[in-house]
Parts: structure tokens; C-alpha cells; sequence
């Protein structure tokens, strides 16, 4: 693994949002196919990094290369560029004037120049992948949080994407939601996904990450290995934080 | 003079000044809808100078009275030698103000929008120009109907700018004033035909929008 060209990786990256420093000389690798979570107390910079991968924050030193190439500033090729990287976020963002099926179909149709009926037939079972296929022709506001971050999901993955970005994806659903989207999210994992995930779901951390990133104050204070962290975490602050979460 | 005698001696003229007002009505609003498309566009582009000439435009011609805006067009451009024909004047005036409005009110269906779609189209690698073409232009224009459906009827209301300059046929307004010059016996009854002709088609319009309204509103 150590030979290989990262899929992500990070060098030196520094932001600041006027004069808070956001992001501090964060050096970064994701190899194909691990599952990296990024977890933090909120204002860590865990979001923000994860929001950086596609350039939807700039930088203000450093590299972002994605398969060993620097991550292109604007136009076409970072167009291209993010085509490859799937996004998922908090509030789903599902288009609100198309169907369910047209959310998913629309990159494919518009970037990859995929004919309609291969894209609708491709879209239709991602769809049935994450258990939404019969809301194809509803619109997102009528499917309840959990179905509209699934379709997000096969959003996504319709753009056959090397790796996928996940931006703290149950945090605005209800309780008995959140289960649906991490199914889907640890059989993405399972087929061996590359994923950075911003998130609190501990149990789900455990379960099929491969390496736990603990970021504060904007930057990595530790990183290890779920059960390493998790059960013996060597930094105060993450201590602290592990001990604010299990709410004792 | 009541309203039969008025009729039967102008009644012709109403229709042409009927016609007049709708065609221009028409013609004004089509042109404004484009522009004010073209100014969005550049006013929410990555590229600074549009987003400011953009801005300026919005600003100049959402702030001028319309009467101003057509005495600059009319008797003002001549001296730069751009002399338009009567009826284009009002038309350019029309049009500027109506698509400075129209612009604002697309701007608002765009921050209805949110962020958060637009970020999630250049996610998937949409160029600024298909994020603008699939996802925010088409929410903006259907979350517009009801405004546009006002700025319509401003922009019908708008026309009797055209009393202020000799046109021929004359349209609803300058009717007004082309009958009471003529008819000193006919008091409000001109008025009250005009206002008749503009309120009934402003319901329409209204009632026209807000079926369209209907069948287009995005649920959110």
C-alpha cells in the first residue's frame, strides 16, 4: 500500500477564514479503498477539510492532489476533476424541481454524456442499491430525510466516482433514519469505496473504518486505527472529547 | 357626452389603442425577460467586472422615474445622434426599467435556491454554465411566475409612457389626452374606458399567472 499514489493526499494545506486559522499545515494521505473518519469537536476544521478534497473551500497554501495530480484552481478541469469525487452532504441537496430519477441521471446525461436510456437504466438500480427505487418518479421533497441522503448516495455513485466525501451525512436526520443511510454507507465500504467521513456515529467509525483522524482547533491532533483511538486515545483533547460524546 | 356617443365617435381608436398597449405590453416584456436573464446570469458569474456591471445596471435603471428615463431616450440621445423612432423610445424605456425589475426578482429566485443545490451540482462536475442552465435558472423561473406576473402588469401600466410622445396610433393613455383636447363635454368618461381596459386586463393576467403558478411551483 505504502508504494501506491495515494488517491488523496494533502500536503501542508493552511486556510483561514479572515484571521481565524481554520486549517493548520494538515498533511493528509487516503489510499484506494480506506475508509478514513474525521472526527473533531465542532469548529475543528473536520468539515471544512473534507469540503477542501473538492475545492468547494480554497486554500491558501499547500496541495490537494488527487491521484497524484495537483487539484486544478477553476473552469473545466476542476469540473472534471470534482466529476470524479463523489460529495455528500449534511442537508442532501437533492435538486428540488427534478425526480428522484433525475437527480441521479442528470450528471451522467450532462458531464459523462451518457445516452438517456443507458443513464435512466444505470440510475434505476443505484436506486434499487439504496432501497429508493420505487420513489423514482416523486419529487425529493416528498421522501422523508433518510430516502433523499440514500438517493444523494446513488447521486454520487452514478458518476462512477474514485472516492467519496461524506460531510457529517446523518447529522440532520431523524434518530430512526440514521441506520438506512449507514447501511448503505458500510456495504459501500464492504465493495471496497474510498471514503473520507465526516462524522459522529462512533459505532459506525468501528465498525468499517480503517483509520480515525481526531482534528481540533484546525489541526490533526492524532490519528490511529478505530480500536487504537477509540480505547486508548493518547491526546488530552481527544480524551476529553471521547469522554463528552459517551456522556459520562 | 355620455359613454354610447363616446363609442360610437371613438370606439375605433379604443380598439387601435387597445391593440397598441398589448402589443407593446407584449413586445417590452419579451425583451425584458431575456435581458434580465442576461443580467442575472452576470450578476451571479464568478467573474467580478459582470457581477459589478451587472449590479450597476440593476441599480441605474431600477432608480430612475420612468418619465426621466424616456425624456434621456427621446430627447436626450438625439444629441449623441441615436434619434429612434417615437414608439422605440418607449420601448427602450419600458424595457430598461422592466428588466431591472425582472432581474430582481430572478435574484430572489436564485437565493431561494440556496447553496447547498448549487454546490451539490458542481460536486457532480457541472460547469458553471450547465449548473446555471439545468438547476438555477430553471427553480429561478418557476419560483418567478407570481413576481413576473406583477412586473407584466407594471410593465402594461408602464406603456402610457407613451402619452408623452406623439405616437400614432396612440395607446390607451395618450387616447385620454387626444379626446379631451377634442371633446371638452366628455369629463371622466374617457378616463374611466382606459382604466376599464386596464384593470380587465390586469385581472387576466393576474388570473393567468397564478394558474401557471399553480402547475409550476417547486415543493420544497
Amino acid at each position: 500500500m505504502a508504494d501506491q499514489i495515494p488517491v488523496i493526499e494533502l500536503q501542508h494545506v493552511d486556510k483561514h477564514y479572515g484571521k481565524l486559522h481554520v486549517l493548520r499545515d494538515i498533511n493528509l494521505s487516503v489510499h484506494k479503498g480506506e475508509v478514513l473518519v474525521l472526527i473533531g469537536p465542532s469548529g475543528s476544521g473536520k468539515s471544512t477539510l473534507c469540503r477542501t478534497i473538492n475545492r468547494l473551500e480554497t486554500i491558501d497554501s499547500g496541495q490537494i492532489l488527487i491521484e497524484g495530480k495537483e487539484l486544478p484552481q477553476e473552469g473545466r478541469e476542476l469540473a472534471q476533476m470534482r466529476a470524479e469525487i463523489g460529495m455528500v452532504f449534511q442537508s442532501f441537496n437533492l435538486f428540488a424541481h427534478k425526480t428522484i430519477l433525475q437527480n441521479v441521471t442528470l450528471g451522467p446525461i450532462e458531464v459523462l454524456k451518457t445516452p438517456k436510456n443507458i443513464a435512466e437504466a444505470e440510475a434505476m438500480e443505484l436506486l434499487d442499491r439504496v432501497g429508493v427505487a420505487e420513489q423514482a418518479h416523486k419529487v425529493p421533497a416528498q421522501l422523508s430525510g433518510g430516502q433523499q441522503q440514500r438517493v444523494a448516495i446513488a447521486r454520487s455513485l452514478a458518476m462512477h466516482p474514485k472516492a467519496m466525501l461524506f460531510d457529517e451525512p446523518t447529522s440532520a436526520l431523524d434518530p430512526e433514519m440514521i441506520n438506512e443511510v449507514l447501511e448503505v454507507m458500510v456495504e459501500l465500504a464492504r465493495e471496497g469505496m474510498t471514503m473520507v467521513v465526516v462524522t459522529h456515529e462512533m459505532n459506525f467509525a468501528r465498525r468499517v473504518s480503517n483509520r480515525v483522524v481526531f482534528m481540533a482547533d484546525g489541526q490533526i491532533v492524532e490519528e490511529g486505527t478505530p480500536d487504537e483511538f477509540f480505547d486508548h486515545p493518547k491526546s488530552d483533547r481527544a480524551k476529553d472529547f471521547l469522554d463528552s460524546i459517551r456522556g459520562h | 357626452m355620455g359613454y354610447a356617443e363616446l363609442i360610437a365617435e371613438y370606439g375605433d381608436k379604443y380598439l387601435h389603442a387597445i391593440w397598441e398597449t398589448l402589443s407593446m405590453t407584449a413586445v417590452c416584456f419579451a425583451v425584458a425577460m431575456v435581458l434580465s436573464i442576461l443580467i442575472t446570469v452576470m450578476r451571479v458569474s464568478p467573474i467580478k467586472p459582470l457581477r459589478i456591471v451587472g449590479d450597476i445596471y440593476v441599480q441605474i435603471f431600477r432608480n430612475i422615474p420612468g418619465v426621466a428615463l424616456l425624456v434621456i431616450v427621446a430627447y436626450a440621445l438625439p444629441n449623441l445622434k441615436i434619434a429612434l423612432p417615437w414608439k422605440t423610445c418607449v420601448e427602450v424605456t419600458v424595457i430598461l426599467l422592466a428588466s431591472a425589475f425582472g432581474s430582481e426578482n430572478f435574484m430572489t429566485g436564485i437565493n431561494a435556491i440556496g447553496v447547498g443545490q448549487i454546490e451539490a451540482a458542481r460536486s457532480i462536475g457541472l460547469t458553471f454554465g450547465q449548473t446555471m442552465m439545468k438547476v438555477v435558472i430553471p427553480q429561478a423561473l418557476r419560483s418567478a411566475v407570481l413576481p413576473m406576473t406583477n412586473l407584466l402588469i407594471a410593465t402594461m401600466l408602464t406603456t402610457a409612457l407613451g402619452s408623452q410622445v406623439p405616437l400614432n396610433p396612440q395607446e390607451l393613455t395618450g387616447l385620454v389626452s387626444y379626446i379631451t383636447t377634442r371633446s371638452t363635454g366628455a369629463g371622466i368618461v374617457p378616463f374611466v374606458i382606459s382604466a376599464l381596459c386596464y384593470a380587465g386586463s390586469a385581472v387576466l393576467i393576474g388570473m393567468v399567472g397564478n394558474s401557471i403558478d399553480k402547475k409550476v411551483r417547486i415543493m420544497r
